[in-house]
Parts: C-alpha cells; structure tokens; sequence
C-alpha cells in the first residue's frame, strides 16, 4: 500500500506545449504538436494511437535523441525541474545514461549479439559508474532473478540469440533499471512478445513502476495493453493529444470522437460476427504536411460541424483529470451513437450461424508435417548421420465445413503456419491425409492440377512480402485471372477493376505501384488477388496482425463480406483471440504441433477449457480495466519441437497439472484423451470433463457495458 | 520501517558546475530544501540546502551592488555545497530510528540516501514526520484515545483484550512514558468499527488504566 499521506511533490518529467518538426526538403514536418503532459514518480503515462500519429517521435523527443534531421520546435520538456531543451549534447547524454532509460520494440536492437549477456549488463555498471566487476556481476544476477529470468547465473554466460524472444526483452528491462532510472521510456515494449510472454512482461512493469518507483511513459497502439499498465492515458491523432484522461475514464467515458471509434472498432473477447459488428474509422491518418485547417480529425469525424472546420481546437479540461481537444465533448455521448448509413450497409446484417445443411469442405486426419534436423556430426555431411526431425506439426484432425471460417490460435512456435502451408502445398506433407472436397491434396503445389491452385488460395499476414513492387495493381490483380481464365481475356481489365471495387477502392488504384499504398490498402490488394479466382478456401495467415485497429476493422469486415458473398471457406490464423473469436465459427488451439482443443468459437471460450486454452485466455490484454481475469501466466516458453516432451505435450508448463492424483504423473507417461463435450467440442486433456468444466471462467467482463 | 520504504526515490539532482542562482532556482520552483550534488553515475560529491545558498552578511557588507551580481553570477554549486565530513548520509537499509538519529545530532533536515556512493534517494524531516503520522494511524477515520497505565508487565494486553472482545479494531498504537513522570505510560489508540459511547464505556471498566483523551480523527479534509 503506498503512503497514505500523499507528500506533495513535482513531476519527474513535464512537458509544456512540445511541438517536434522533421527538417524536409519541402520544409520543416510537426510531426508532433501542443503535446503538454506530466508524469509523476511511480506512474505510468500510456500513450496510444495508430500508426503514423507520432507516439514513437514524441518517445525520442523527450530525451532530444531525434536524429539529424528532428528538433524541438518549440515548447519544453523539464525533466527533474530542469529544462532538457537547449541542453549541451555531453550533459544529455549523462542524463540519458543515468536518469533516463529506455526499451524498444525489438529488443536485438539493444542487445549486441556478439557479447555475452553478462558481459553487456555489467558493462553498463563497471564503466558507467566504477563498480567492481564481482560487485556488478551479483548486481545484474540479482536484477534478472528480479525480472523473473528463470535460471540468471546460466543466462550470464549466454549469447542474445541463445534466449527467447520474451527471455531477450526481460534481459534489455533488466539493463535499463539496472541505472535506477527516474523515467523509463517504453515503446511498444511488448509489441513483438507472444500474448502469454506479453502478460508476464507487463505484469513485470506494473512491479517495477511500484517498487522502484519510476516514472514510465508507455507508447502502445494497443489498447489491451494499455488498459493492464497505465494510470493515465493520452490518446494520440495526427500529432496531437486528442484525449488525455485516467485510465478508467478513457474506458468507460471517452469524450473524444476519435477515442470513442477507437473503441468501436475493437473486436471483445467474447463477441462474435453474429452477436456484433465493428465499426471502423472512415478514412485514414492525414500526413502531418496535409492537416486539415480545422480540427485535425474533422474530415473523419460523424459529428464535424462548421466550428470543427474553422478553428483547431485546443487541449481543454472537461473534469479535474480529464482532458479532450473537442469543441463539443460534452454534447456527444457513445450511447447514442449510431453508424453512418452507408457504414451500415457496408456491415449489414450478419450471416446467421444456424448450420444449414452444410457438408465438409476440408478434411484433415493425422497431418504430419516433420522438417529433417541437420545432425552436427561429420557423418550427417555424407547423410549417415541420425535422423532427427523438427515435428512442425505431428498429428492433426479437423475439418471444416463449407462457408464456415476456422480460427487457429497458439503461441509462436506451435505450428500455425506450418499447417496452413502444408495444406496449400508449400510444404510436403510427411503423414496423414488431407482431402479437399474429396480429392487427395497430399503432393506440394507445383504437382497439383491447376484447378485445384484455384480453389486454394492464400492471404499473408505481410502484404508488402506477397506483391511484386514493379507491377502495378492492376497487372498483379489480372495474374490470376489470366492464368486460371477466368474471364475471357477482353474482360480481364473490367474484371481487375470490379474487384478492386469490391474491396472498397476505386479504379484509380489500378495503375499505382504497391509503394504508393498504405498498409491497409496493401493488404485490401492482397485479400482481392486472393479472391479473384473465386477460390473454395481461403487461408489467412495472420492477415490483419499488421494492421492498425481502425484498418483491422475494415478488413475484418470486408473478409467477412467477401465470404458470405462467394459462400468461401476460411481458415483463419491469428495470435489475437479476440480477432479469432469474432470471425470463427470454429476454432482449434495448437500446442506444439498438435491441437489441444478444438470445437465452436463459443465452447472455446468458455468451461470447459484446456488447461492451455485457459492459460491464453487469462493473457489476453482487454481493453477494459474494469474486466476481471484470472491471474494464470505460464511458466517458460514453447519446448523445441525435436524433442517434444513426453506424454502430454503441455505438461512441463500446465498449471492444471495438479488437479490430477498424483501432482499429474499420467501426463508425463501416456498422450492425453480426446474427451468430447458434444457439439463437436473435444479436449485433448487427462483431467476429466467434469473437472474441467467446474473451473470458474477465465474472463469476466461487466456486461453493463457496451 | 527502513530508509528506503520511507525516502523520496529519485530526486532532483544536480551538478557542481551548475550556477548558484540557477540551483536556487530549481529548488524554489520544486519547493525542495535539499538537492544533492552528483558526478557521473550519481555519485554524491555534495550537497546544496537553502540556507547555503544565503550569502553571509560580511560578505555583501565588502561588495557594491555591481559586484554581488557579478559574484553571484559567477558563483557555481561546487563553492557552496556541503562536502567531507559536514556531508552526512544514510543507507537505504537503516531504520527511520537510526535516519532520525543523524538528523538530530547534527541538526540537519535532511539526508542523502547513499548506496556504495551512489544517491539512490533523500530522506528528509517531512518523510519522518510522514511516518509519525502513519504509525498513530492519522489518516484513518476512527477513535483516537490515550489512555494513561501503569509501569508493569500485562497491561497492554488488558487494554487490547478490552477492545478486541468486543469485535472492534486496533488501527495503530504508540507508546511514550508519561511526560515528567516515570510510574506511568502514555498509550495511543487509534480504534474503529464502534461509537464513541461505547468505547469510552469499554475503557472505563479496565481498572487502574485511566482514559485521558478521546476524540474523533482522520475525518476528510474540507
């Protein structure tokens, strides 16, 4: 509990007015403007908005490590009192070194890979503040068992890339609090981890801000993850902070337009398409050389007015801690809020999920996926060595209806991808059988017929990875109609051109290159090529992961229409359960290579879990502070797939492994059960039903609120 | 109860080439009465109080007007700073006790916190004072009583047996030796979860404990 007697006390950090501008040919850029906060000792300021807002500019502003071409433009920044604006470059850096720290998104990018991890922690101890080396050294094991790193002496003597991603970024947290900072400048910190790592790492910073009680502004565009560590949010649009308020208010009482579509367009845990629909934001993040004149959000906003269009608004107070840059926040209220007609129509009503008499489209029995292991030894040169292999994926059932879409979720490592590409045949299938609408599709895709190419097509999750940068979008968009004929070849540039329509972009797009698109528009591109043969299955790989939640929506909306316009069947991968949930009719959890559970979207998510099911679950980051969740965070990360653990894949981290006589001895000797719960709902668990089934729900979200 | 639950972690700081009149400044605009002088890596090499930076008269008594601003101007943290064996410190793992201690010895408000050289907090009068108030449970909202006992092994567990039987809680005690006399302790309760009546009435019944205060604390401030 900390003192009751609150001490009165100055900021660590405030910033008054902050404008940031990029020197360009075509002039100086703001890409950050009128930004005026403060942080607090042991607070954390979440910073979030989409891409291209200028979150990560504002982080580096802050310690003016702008590169060449950055500078303040006006406004100051005082950090411990003292004004950093001006400041010389040697006096900076001291500070940066040891008042101030911070942690990036790719935690490679601050760790060299050619030292060993102690070396690089002490190092930060020995030369910056004299300490002896035996002294450091106790120091730095002391500060990774204080990050939870498993086993701290052992990870010492290991090089970066020995250790686990999740692993790398507590090793690069540890190094920054190894200074005590006063402030800690995190930018999407978490971003690259796996949800599970993801919950364990931001359970670690809310620890940290409490017992070390540093100053931290976190930068996300992750409102799930915003809501878990912040106490004061600061949403940020086009530069500017749009709505600065606690963490709750943001939540249950947004003031600000943009704030309150933000959230629309998230899809809940726990919703699905037939029970709700996402609303995405109109339009897209004008370039900070392109404002509007008025209100920066103007031109995407439902309720603009002519004030909106004359004059910026400024930072005004609605409430002690509340803050918004709208003229008329207190007239507009969520509650009444209802979409734009042709937003309705672009969304209308869901397909029903009532099973129409519908037959299997995909069915998948034992699939086996092994990747040959080099061996290290000399003999494996001449191909005597032993035979070791990586099982990608080792032994899944499923099938999948036609129209309906399924949703793959694990950890990375689990054989996701893997699968998907041993269906599509860019893998050789090493076992098992896979039929698609009753035809064989074991052999890899340069054998198959090129009918059955057509009927299987692909949507990435990188869409500048999938398209040819020297062709336009029209000529990439008319491969595939060329080369699977399906329209008379005096039709294929109409062709082109309507269904660049039906993904909502107009001819113009046609003759652009890739370059000149956004990400959303990418990836809009890349669902249409996918599309263009009217395939029978679609797989997605992770096609919205990249994306920002505002372009998340949209493309999850057109996905769906595309689907129940062409009745096309989906398997659809996605590291977000909330995404998976809301676009599945089934899902399938994989463990490993194998699928641990798998059944309708609505069984997944509620009792009976897997105990795996359950541990994800609980790690998911919900944008709603008040949402209850059960504390589970697993242990370690996914084991080598070459040598997976005997028994029940799951057992060296199952939390529920003690429910079982024993302390759950069986799990370590014999596979699992399939245990079916009706439905077509099966768990792939020792523990039985009943149990299982007696467990309190993981997720427990106030149903008050919309 | 250890320095470093009780200090103000990450304080403003400053370096000895800092000019006194900024230094000045710092500490007026923060409100802060101590500002520790550190080296690279936060090493304390000093520090700066109030009432080092007020000049002493014989000084301005020898100078014209232009050339106090000139001295001033001049002047850095590193002339006026408290160094050697003037400079004193705690560690993070002492007792408030021990902090305490220092400060009334050398008559000093307030303390750098060192950890091997390295300033890692400041303890300071107020945090002591903080932590009186905590201990007799100033904050909270209930009873607050004295009660006057005599010097003899039980009697406390007389006091709280009369309070805890009755399902009310103890918030915070203190005790002190009755001033001026040495047959007799001073106890301080901080009671909750019951009237004033009822409390009072409980106490009266313990023989040879006399109830010398009772009021109602912690309410919230207007």
């Amino acid at each position: 509990m900390p003192p009751l007697t609150a001490k009165p006390s100055s900021p660590v950090v405030r910033v008054e007015n902050l404008s940031i501008a990029y020197e360009t040919r075509g002039g100086d850029v703001n890409a950050v403007r009128d930004v005026s906060f403060e942080i607090y000792r042991g607070e954390t300021l979440g910073v979030v908005g989409e891409s291209g807002c200028g979150k990560s500019t504002l982080a580096y502003g802050m310690v003016n490590y702008l590169g060449r071409n950055g500078k303040i433009a006006k406004g100051d920044i005082y950090f411990q009192g003292q004004s950093l604006v001006g400041k010389a470059e040697e006096e900076l850096r001291r500070l940066r070194g040891d008042q101030i720290s911070m942690v990036y998104q790719d935690p490679m990018t601050s760790l060299n890979p050619v030292l060993r991890i102690g070396e690089q922690m002490t190092e930060v101890l020995t030369v910056h503040r004299g300490v002896s080396e035996g002294e450091a050294r106790k120091r730095c094991i002391d500060m990774l068992k204080r990050v939870y790193m498993p086993d701290p002496e052992k990870v010492m003597e290991r090089y970066p890339h020995q250790i686990s991603g999740g692993q790398q970024q507590r090793v690069v947290i540890a190094m920054a609090l190894l200074n005590d900072p006063a402030l800690l400048v995190m930018d999407e910190p978490t971003t690259a981890l796996d949800v599970t790592v993801e919950a364990a790492a931001l359970d670690l910073v809310a620890d940290l801000r409490r017992d070390f009680d540093t100053a931290i502004l976190f930068i996300s565009h992750n409102l799930g993850v915003i809501a878990r560590v912040a106490n004061r949010v600061a949403v940020m649009y086009a530069g500017e902070v749009i709505e600065l308020a606690p963490v709750a208010e943001i939540f249950a009482n947004p003031r600000h337009p943009y704030t309150q579509g933000l959230i629309r367009c998230l899809p809940k845990l726990g919703r699905s398409k037939s029970s709700s629909a996402l609303f995405p934001i109109r339009g897209r993040v004008p370039p900070p050389n392109h404002l509007p004149p008025g209100c920066v959000f103007e031109p995407r906003c439902d309720y603009a007015r002519e004030a909106c269009r004359r004059e910026r608004p400024g930072l005004r107070s609605l409430a002690d801690t509340h803050f918004t840059r709208c003229l008329f926040s207190e007239e507009i209220d969520p509650a009444v809020w209802a979409p734009s007609p042709e937003l309705q129509s672009a969304i209308r009503s869901q397909p029903s999920t009532a099973s129409e008499t519908s037959n299997d489209i995909l069915n998948v029995s034992e699939l086996k996926t092994y990747y040959r292991h080099p061996d290290s030894s000399p003999l494996s040169m001449i191909g005597l060595g032993k035979k070791e292999f990586v099982k990608a994926v080792d032994g899944v059932d499923f099938v999948v209806p036609k129209g309906k879409t399924l949703g793959v979720v694990g950890e990375s490592g689990c054989g996701k991808s893997t699968l998907i590409k041993t269906i599509i045949g860019l893998e050789e299938m090493s076992g098992g059988k896979a039929q698609f609408m009753g035809f064989d599709i074991n052999r890899k895709v340069n054998q198959r017929d090129l009918s059955l190419i057509r009927e299987l097509q692909m949507v990435f999750q990188n869409p500048d990875a999938t398209m040819n940068p020297s062709y336009t979008v029209g000529q990439q968009l008319e491969r595939p109609l060329r080369r699977f004929r399906i329209v008379p070849a005096d039709k294929i540039h109409d062709e082109a051109v309507r269904i660049l329509q039906s993904v909502k972009l107009d001819e113009h797009y046609y003759d652009r290159f890739p370059r000149q698109l956004s990400g959303g528009e990418k990836q809009r591109v890349g669902i249409a090529r996918a599309f263009a043969g009217h395939p029978d299955l679609v797989l997605c790989d992770e096609p919205v992961s990249a994306l920002d939640v505002s372009v998340q929506a949209a493309v999850l909306n057109l996905l769906l229409e595309i689907q129940r316009e062409h009745n096309t069947t989906m398997i659809f991968i996605s590291h977000d359960l909330s995404v998976v949930r809301f676009i599945s009719d089934f899902v399938a959890v994989m463990y490993l290579g194998q699928v641990v559970e798998i059944g309708p979207a609505e069984a997944i998510y509620a009792p009976p879990y897997h105990p795996y099911t359950e541990s994800l679950l609980a790690a998911v980051p919900i944008p709603d502070p008040d949402a209850e969740q059960k504390h589970i965070r697993l242990e370690g990360s996914v084991p080598s797939p070459l040598h997976p653990p005997s028994g029940c894949r799951f057992h060296t981290r199952c939390p529920r492994r003690s429910l079982l006589p024993d302390g759950g001895k069986v799990c370590e000797a014999e596979s699992p059960p399939w245990q079916d719960d009706g439905g077509g709902h099966r768990i792939f668990c020792h523990i039985p039903l009943a149990q299982l089934r007696a467990l309190e729900p993981v997720v427990n979200i106030p149903a008050a609120k919309g | 109860m250890f320095v470093k639950d009780y200090m103000t972690r990450h304080p403003i700081m400053t370096e000895a080439t800092m000019r006194v009149i900024d230094a000045q400044k710092l500490m007026v605009e923060n409100n802060i009465r101590h500002v520790p002088v550190v080296g690279s890596g936060k090493r304390l090499i000093g520090l700066v109080t109030r009432q080092r930076l007020a000049l002493p008269p014989e000084t301005l008594a020898s100078l014209d007007v232009w050339e106090i601003a000139r001295h001033l101007s001049d002047m850095t943290v590193s002339k006026v700073m408290i160094t050697g064996k003037d400079l004193h410190t705690i560690g993070p793992e002492a007792t408030l006790e021990e902090a305490a201690d220092v400060m009334i010895e050398h008559k000093i408000g307030g303390l750098p916190v060192v950890e091997e050289g390295i300033v890692v907090g400041i303890i300071t009068e107020t945090d002591l004072l903080i932590q009186l108030q905590e201990l007799l449970g100033a904050q909270d909202h209930g009873w607050r009583v004295v009660m006057r006992v005599p010097d003899r092994l039980g009697e406390y567990r007389r006091l709280i047996r009369a309070i805890s039987d009755r399902g009310w809680g103890v918030m915070a005690m203190g005790s002190v030796r009755t001033p001026k006399r040495t047959d007799a302790w001073d106890i301080i309760l901080k009671v909750r979860h019951c009237t004033q009546g009822e409390l009072l009435l409980a106490l009266k019944e313990i023989e040879e404990q006399e109830v010398i205060d009772i009021r109602e604390t912690g309410l919230p401030k207007a």
